[in-house]
């Protein structure tokens, strides 16, 4: 995406060759409003003219002269003179006062805002491959961090302000247009946004406090990132934008290349020898591809009919995954209509998505690759596994089934990828209906109503191939099928008013509204086809609709334009929450002083300078689809699968399911401190922020007293968890736009935060963090008085020389036994500190720009290593393995001693540079109406990090091998015309 | 006019949201999901109820062997009897776990644990969940509720021994809590569902509450052998009153052994019959073949309708060796679960320096092994066995070669005739010589020649390993023989010692795992820990 620039200009008279007199208005692009004193300057010369009180200017040119507007505020622009009568409008630059930014139920501008909002805007996006929308802020904002995974479309984990839930849901709440999304996506698609065309996108608004947050109640206390398509315009405008390129593999696991593996058998297990093979093979090479990708974005804008702009786009991308076989297609279209009807009393605005998403999934066979014996092949002519090596020994009793295969052997992980055939096929349809009427016989009052409907349906199977050797429970080499349908389906209806009007000293506007959701989804699955017993009957599941209603205001005050308030209320109820509990009230203040205009008017330097404080509660009830009836009595009858017999006669049983009617919200209380500020016509700005969250009542699933319910655990509100952090973000353009060819700008966010569990459930911890390695082990614990998943490991003792010794720990508590007691906290999962830098640069018709993100003070558990660097895993049963080559560090023979220990806790601070990307535009092409740009760029171009494993960003901390994420070069072609 | 149709369209649109209301009383979706009160509206639903009790003790969850109702622990692991067996067996010197990256299993057969292992927290769950489905089939079947919904008179009879077998399950999971944490919540039928702190009882209270709600029940449970297959009748309740007498003197401080004979006897006479061949009790087939005749109470276990990873399962798989992979031999895949079960060195002692050469029951693999363990992940370490199997009596598969068929005998007729010769010469009663007969028809059932003529408390022991080793009795018996903790006795890896070293006598009980402990602050931890 290049900067975009809504240019509209007429050309009355033909073009002449003599000077001229060249005239025209100067206009707001967003408003049409005109412009005056603006500068309008024939370029290469000192000669110029301003514009008057309408806008109007008048200069003499020459056809082929360029000239140059520029005003404060607004980005400049350069234009050929072709004709004497030139209009042009200006659009807003980089950082205005009075940029509109998208709130929840309704906008303001940044000059009114009193709570913590980031705007980023589409000129703002970082640039280059962006499959999913999310990676188009990703890095930008103070607070915002988005941990995005390797596989193509895959979803991100999106945290503001590190999210306030343990047991609940830490994410955002997402709203499109007015429609809050689902968090969970339907089954057989990537990711809740990969369904989404970035391309589509004209700026996100993410609310950070609960000021901001809590108009959306019951689900803001993680944040709030509002999303606002593109819409359509008065003129005519094409957009073809297109991007193709092509990404590698960057990294693989440190493992024994053949020939060394063959050296390390022959010293450490002299009596294995005999099981190597003849190959040499590099197993992680295998498994991955290099791919091709592209990326088509097409829009047409205009208005056919007078008053009723039209967008309609449309999307093709197509990325395959390093993973062989891995595979994302995205089709997307989209039509935005926004008439405006009686005499802009009524406004109607449409807006419609259908995309189709197509994948094929790849399973994860990093594990199996960084173990396999290197020195067997990838194929075998002589094997019946559809030309596959496979670890196999006909055992003669004439017929070939599992009793063939080498018991307990591993499967050829290049088989296990082709032979395998893992796809889907989602439909996403959604979008919503806004109505507002502006009441004709009282202007100040707007009504409201907004219709929203999101509907996903996908349907996929699983099919492996009759010359795997995946088996049927008999024994039998049939390989396997099973399909699957999922249907998700979320509606809405909003319907509010609002009241906007200017008295003496005073502004007020204020909304008070009702909004009703409700969320559906079922799927259904045909498990095996391949045989017929009980456990391949289909099975259909629904989850309990869940039910939200809201009932909202919100005041807006704006004394003198210098001390503003809101005040905003809430009354929502859930569905989840039994009759009594059901209904929570979520109240918030905010308070902002424009020391500016009340101290400083007359001080050139400072053009900005606001303190904002702010207050509020905002709620959380999100525990996921199968916790949405806990308060009820339910029987749940078991599966053909579970059943009982009594005598001869199989009986499906009944169980009645874990209760609970006393839950209830669980509620965040925020407060927020902001200092934004503004100097050198806001040529500097920036804004510093802190912050303090506490939630209590926290939805947790902890131990429930034994025997008293129908588990020994489940969801309760109980425990309290508080999170304190500071936000920095400044932006600064180097040379002044209006009066250099040379424009730089720079950017940088940073954001720390600090988490604290205040209590939990009867002091009582809580194990987290599944690690690989034997059964449901845990290696991060949460804590009283610690910050969430920490990690809880054993405290390793070296030895002189500072190498580790195998299964030695300190006793902490002293009782001469080493157990499970001496396990202690170490280190976090989170980063201490976060840091985002971006620049743009742009000189004449070039420009680049490129992205830095950093996380400072974060730790990983490294789980390849603690669970596979041991000389005994050599030896998997019959056949042999291969290891990380750490175990040549650290020498330890047995995994089950040492899997435990903070010797694998590792630091994974990082700086990745996230994206290159340099441009070249030319403009006024074909007549004036043709702009185009190409760029040329590059993403995760490299990563500079202690961490010895393969990728140091792992959101969870523990990294038991990760769909690598790729290298992309990539070239892009822009072309406008208008 | 346009203007105000606008203004009713919106005002109609505020009167519609208003009755939306109602919408947030929701009720569930899924098919399978029911309502309390819909879910007993049926007349099968009191025997699908029941079922689901009992279930519990073999299933660890609705949709399969990977789920699970129990949390902190692995859904498999999670099984009744299998939490059971880790505790009795592997505490024990009858087994020694391969994998022990598991969580947990390291500390229980080096006896190392801690109240935080997951092991404890799981079996501690499992066995109060039994408690919790019981009381609330009693509440779901009292008199008032069946009359309500409409009961005919002959199904309130059924469903009267129904609820003794519900009673039956509360007091065994009693049982289970009384001997391996030494107390537990009382929670009754009477307490409410949901979060509530029940108060602990102590030894003596559990044994008070088991012993007067099996004497409670006895007349309305079903007579020996009269039940279907699965379901408890009088003989099952009179074992675990055998069980708790035995071993009155670990649990309340009491000599109860004329009782423990008392309820030996009873079932003795009560017509149940040893196996004729002693290796079709542990068999695919084994709940219809020869063998019911001896098996007073299993556990369901089957490849396709009853999926689980109990004991059966566990050790089917975990006997097969590494490299022997010998799994065909007892009709699961040949690797197994790669050689994850072997015997320490003291285990096949008995068997070696007993008269145990000829004996159906004498199961060791030792072809190319050591006997000791010298390291527990080298698998060619330490004998094998052979005892159990998914193989039918006629040598067919089970249904599934990973999941197995056979089903798991809690409670069998050979355990009490051992219990009665170890009650004798405990001075219970009885006679000497029906004690050495009972004996001596253990041995000639699995082929042993060697008769004995006389008997003393520590060959009872040695042949109760030999006779139910791997049924989950191990580590009572060695309690009650003052040979577990302490130092009395030791085994490979007791103590986290190859060979074994003493442990302190505390460890007699297992600790209350640290979660039940917090969520319920009435319970008081075990001294020790």
């Amino acid at each position: 995406m290049f900067r975009v620039l809504l240019i509209f200009y007429l050309v009355s008279v033909p073009a002449l060759l003599l000077s001229q007199t060249v005239s025209g208005i100067v206009t707001d692009a967003q408003t049409s409003e005109p412009i005056s004193g603006a500068t309008v300057m024939l370029k290469g010369t000192t000669s110029g003219a301003f514009t008057d009180d309408e806008g109007r200017y008048s200069v003499t040119a020459s056809n082929g002269d360029t000239l140059r507007f520029s005003f404060f505020g607004y980005t400049p622009y350069e234009v050929v003179v072709s004709s004497s009568s030139l209009n042009v409008s200006l659009e807003e630059s980089e950082f205005s006062l009075d940029e509109v930014v998208v709130t929840g139920y309704g906008t303001s501008t940044i000059r009114d805002l009193t709570g913590s909002v980031s705007a980023v805007t589409s000129k703002d996006f970082n640039q280059g491959n962006m499959v999913t929308p999310e990676n188009l802020l990703n890095g930008r904002a103070a607070g915002v961090s988005i941990t995005t995974g390797g596989a193509p479309g895959s979803g991100s984990a999106i945290r503001i302000r590190g999210g306030s839930s343990l047991g609940a849901s830490n994410d955002p709440l997402i709203v499109i247009n007015g429609l809050p999304i689902s968090n969970s996506a339907v089954g057989g698609s990537r990711s809740i946004l990969s369904t989404i065309n970035p391309n589509d996108i004209e700026s996100f608004t993410i609310l950070k406090d609960a000021s901001a947050t809590a108009i959306y109640g019951s689900r803001a206390s993680n944040g709030v990132i509002l999303i606002t398509t593109k819409n359509g315009g008065d003129n005519l405008r094409v957009e073809l934008n297109s991007q193709g390129g092509f990404s590698t593999l960057v990294n693989k696991v440190d493992v024994f290349s053949a020939d060394e593996f063959r050296e390390l058998v022959n010293e450490q297990r002299p009596d294995l020898v005999e099981k190597l093979g003849d190959a040499n093979t590099d197993w992680q090479d295998e498994i991955y591809q290099d791919v091709f990708f592209q990326n088509h974005n097409l829009s047409i804008q205009g208005a056919p009919v007078k008053n009723v702009p039209v967008r309609v786009s449309l999307g093709i991308t197509d990325q395959p995954g390093l993973r062989l076989t891995s595979e994302f297609k995205r089709r997307a279209a989209s039509v935005n209509v926004n008439p405006s009807l009686l005499d802009d009393h009524l406004k109607i605005s449409l807006n419609a998505n259908a995309t189709q998403e197509l994948n094929r999934f790849a399973s994860g066979e990093e594990g199996n690759a960084i173990t396999w014996d290197p020195t067997q092949p990838v194929y075998d002519p002589e094997s019946p596994f559809g030309g596959y090596f496979q670890y196999w020994e006909d055992n003669g009793d004439g017929v070939l089934n599992s009793n063939d295969l080498v018991a307990n052997s591993p499967s050829n992980p290049v088989a296990n990828l082709l032979q395998r055939e893992d796809r889907s096929n989602v439909m996403r349809y959604y979008g919503n209906l806004n109505m507002e009427y502006n009441l004709h016989f009282f202007d100040a009052l707007t009504a409201y109503v907004n219709l929203g409907m999101d509907d996903a349906s996908a349907e996929g199977f699983v099919e492996v191939s009759e010359d795997s050797r995946v088996t049927q429970p008999n024994g039998e080499f049939l390989g396997s099928r099973s399909e699957y349908t999922n249907d998700t389906r979320n509606m809405l209806f909003d319907t509010y008013l609002g009241y906007k009007e200017e008295f003496d000293m005073v502004r007020v506007d204020a909304t008070a509204g009702y909004s009703y959701q409700r969320f559906e989804s079922t799927s259904y699955s045909t498990r095996e086809l391949k045989n017929d017993l009980p456990s391949s009957e289909p099975v259909t599941n629904t989850a309990t609709d869940l039910v939200l209603i809201g009932l909202f205001g919100r005041a807006n005050l704006f004394f003198a334009d210098k001390y503003l308030f809101t005040f905003s209320y809430r009354r929502d109820a859930t569905s989840r929450f039994s009759q009594q509990n059901r209904w929570g009230n979520f109240p918030a203040a905010a308070f902002a002083w424009r020391i500016d205009e009340d101290l400083l008017p007359e001080v050139d330097v400072v053009s900005n300078l606001k303190l904002r404080l702010g207050w509020g509660i905002t709620g959380q009830q999100d525990i996921g689809s199968a916790a949405a009836d806990l308060y009820l009595a339910r029987y749940i009858q078991g599966q053909p699968t579970s059943q009982y017999a009594f005598g001869n006669t199989t009986l499906p049983i009944g169980l009645p399911q874990f209760r609970n009617e006393e839950l209830k919200w669980e509620e965040t209380t925020t407060y927020n401190a902001g200092l934004d500020f503004g100097f050198f016509s806001n040529r500097l700005n920036g804004t510093i922020e802190v912050f303090l969250k506490e939630s209590r009542d926290l939805l947790a699933y902890a131990a429930i007293s034994d025997g008293s319910n129908f588990s020994n655990a489940g969801y309760q509100n109980i425990g309290s968890f508080s999170s304190q952090g500071l936000e920095f973000m400044i932006n600064y353009d180097i040379f002044d736009p209006y009066t250099s060819d040379f424009n730089w700008n720079i950017s940088f966010n940073t954001t720390v935060i600090r988490t604290r569990i205040d209590e939990l459930a009867l002091d009582q911890d809580v194990r987290v963090g599944g690690i690989g390695g034997g059964t449901g082990g845990t290696i991060q614990l949460h804590s009283v008085g610690y910050a969430p998943y920490k990690f809880y490991v054993y405290k390793q003792v070296y030895d002189e020389s500072g190498n580790p010794i195998e299964g030695a720990y300190v006793d902490l508590n002293g009782d001469n036994i080493i157990n499970d007691d001496d396990r202690y906290l170490h280190r976090n999962n989170q980063p201490e500190a976060q840091f985002g830098f971006q620049t743009q640069l742009s000189y004449k018709n070039f420009d680049l720009n490129f992205n830095l993100r950093a996380n400072v003070g974060q730790y990983i558990y490294n789980n390849v290593n603690s669970s596979r660097a041991q000389y005994d895993l050599i030896q998997n049963i019959q056949v042999l393995s291969n290891l990380p080559t750490s175990v040549l560090e650290t020498n330890f023979n047995t995994t089950p001693t040492v899997i435990l220990s903070d010797h694998y806790i590792e630091d994974g601070s990082f700086m990745r540079l996230d994206n290159v990307n340099l441009g070249y535009s030319l403009s006024n092409l074909f007549g004036n109406r043709v702009n185009a740009r190409v760029s040329l760029g590059a993403q995760n171009v490299f990563v500079i990090t202690n961490y010895s494993g393969l990728d140091p960003e792992i959101f969870s901390g523990i990294d038991n091998t990760i769909y690598p994420r790729a290298r992309t070069i990539l070239l892009g072609l822009n072309i406008s015309y208008q | 006019m346009i203007r105000k149709h606008i203004v009713y369209l919106f005002i109609a649109l505020g009167v519609l949201s208003s009755g939306c209301f109602n919408d947030l009383n929701v009720t569930p979706s899924d098919p399978d999901a029911f309502l309390a009160e819909d879910f007993y509206s049926t007349s099968e639903s009191y025997r699908q109820g029941l079922a689901g009790v009992y279930a519990n003790l073999s299933l660890t969850g609705l949709d399969g062997p990977g789920s699970s109702n129990i949390s902190g622990i692995d859904a498999g692991t999670s099984q009744y009897g299998r939490g059971l067996w880790n505790l009795q067996v592997l505490a024990t010197d009858e087994a020694i776990w391969t994998w022990e990256n598991d969580p947990g299993l390291a500390e229980i057969q080096r006896s190392t644990w801690a109240a935080s292992n997951v092991l404890l927290r799981g079996m501690y769950g499992r066995t109060m969940a039994e408690v919790a489905f019981a009381n609330e089939y009693l509440r779901q079947t009292t008199d008032e509720k069946l009359t309500e919904r409409g009961v005919d008179a002959g199904l309130k009879a059924d469903i009267a021994v129904y609820r003794a077998e519900a009673r039956f399950l509360r007091a065994l999971a009693y049982y289970h809590m009384m001997d391996l944490f030494g107390k537990a919540a009382m929670i009754t039928d009477e307490d409410p569902i949901g979060a509530f702190q029940a108060p602990q009882a102590e030894r003596q209270e559990l044994f008070t509450f088991i012993e007067s709600e099996l004497l409670d029940i006895e007349d309305e449970l079903l007579a020996p052998r009269q039940n279907e297959y699965a379901r408890a009748d009088r003989a099952a309740a009179w074992m675990v009153l055998a069980k708790i007498y035995l071993n009155a003197e670990v649990f309340i401080g009491e000599d109860r052994y004329s009782d423990c004979i008392e309820y030996c006897e009873k079932i003795l006479d009560s017509g149940y019959q040893l196996a004729p061949n002693y290796l079709e009790l542990f068999m695919a087939d084994n709940n219809d073949n020869d063998a019911t005749v001896e098996v007073i109470f299993p556990v369901l276990s089957d490849g396709i309708v009853t999926q689980n990873y109990g004991p059966t399962t566990l050790m089917i798989n975990s006997q097969v060796g590494s490299p022997e992979a010998n799994g065909a031999d007892f009709g699961v895949n040949s690797g197994g679960w790669g050689g994850a079960l072997r015997v320490p060195s003291e285990f096949s002692d008995v068997f070696l320096n007993g008269n145990y050469d000829q004996d159906a029951r004498n199961t060791l693999i030792t072809e190319d092994r050591t006997q000791s363990i010298t390291s527990i992940s080298d698998q060619s370490t330490g004998y094998i066995i052979a005892k159990w199997s998914n193989l039918t009596s006629t040598g067919e598969n089970g249904s599934d070669l990973g999941l197995v068929d056979t089903d798991f005998p809690m409670f069998r007729l050979a355990d009490v005739y051992l219990m009665y010769a170890e009650a004798n010469l405990r001075g219970g009663g009885g006679t000497k010589a029906r004690a050495i007969e009972l004996f001596n028809e253990l041995r000639t059932r699995a082929g042993n020649p060697n008769t004995v003529s006389d008997i003393d408390l520590d060959l009872i022991l040695d042949e109760r390993l030999v006779e139910l080793y791997w049924e989950s009795h191990r580590r009572q018996d060695l309690v009650r023989y003052d040979r577990f903790a302490g130092g009395s006795y030791n085994w490979q890896w007791k103590g986290n010692a190859v060979n074994g070293i003493a442990i302190g006598d505390y460890r007699n009980l297992f600790p209350l795992p640290s979660e039940s402990l917090a969520a319920n602050p009435n319970l008081e931890q075990n001294p020790g820990y």
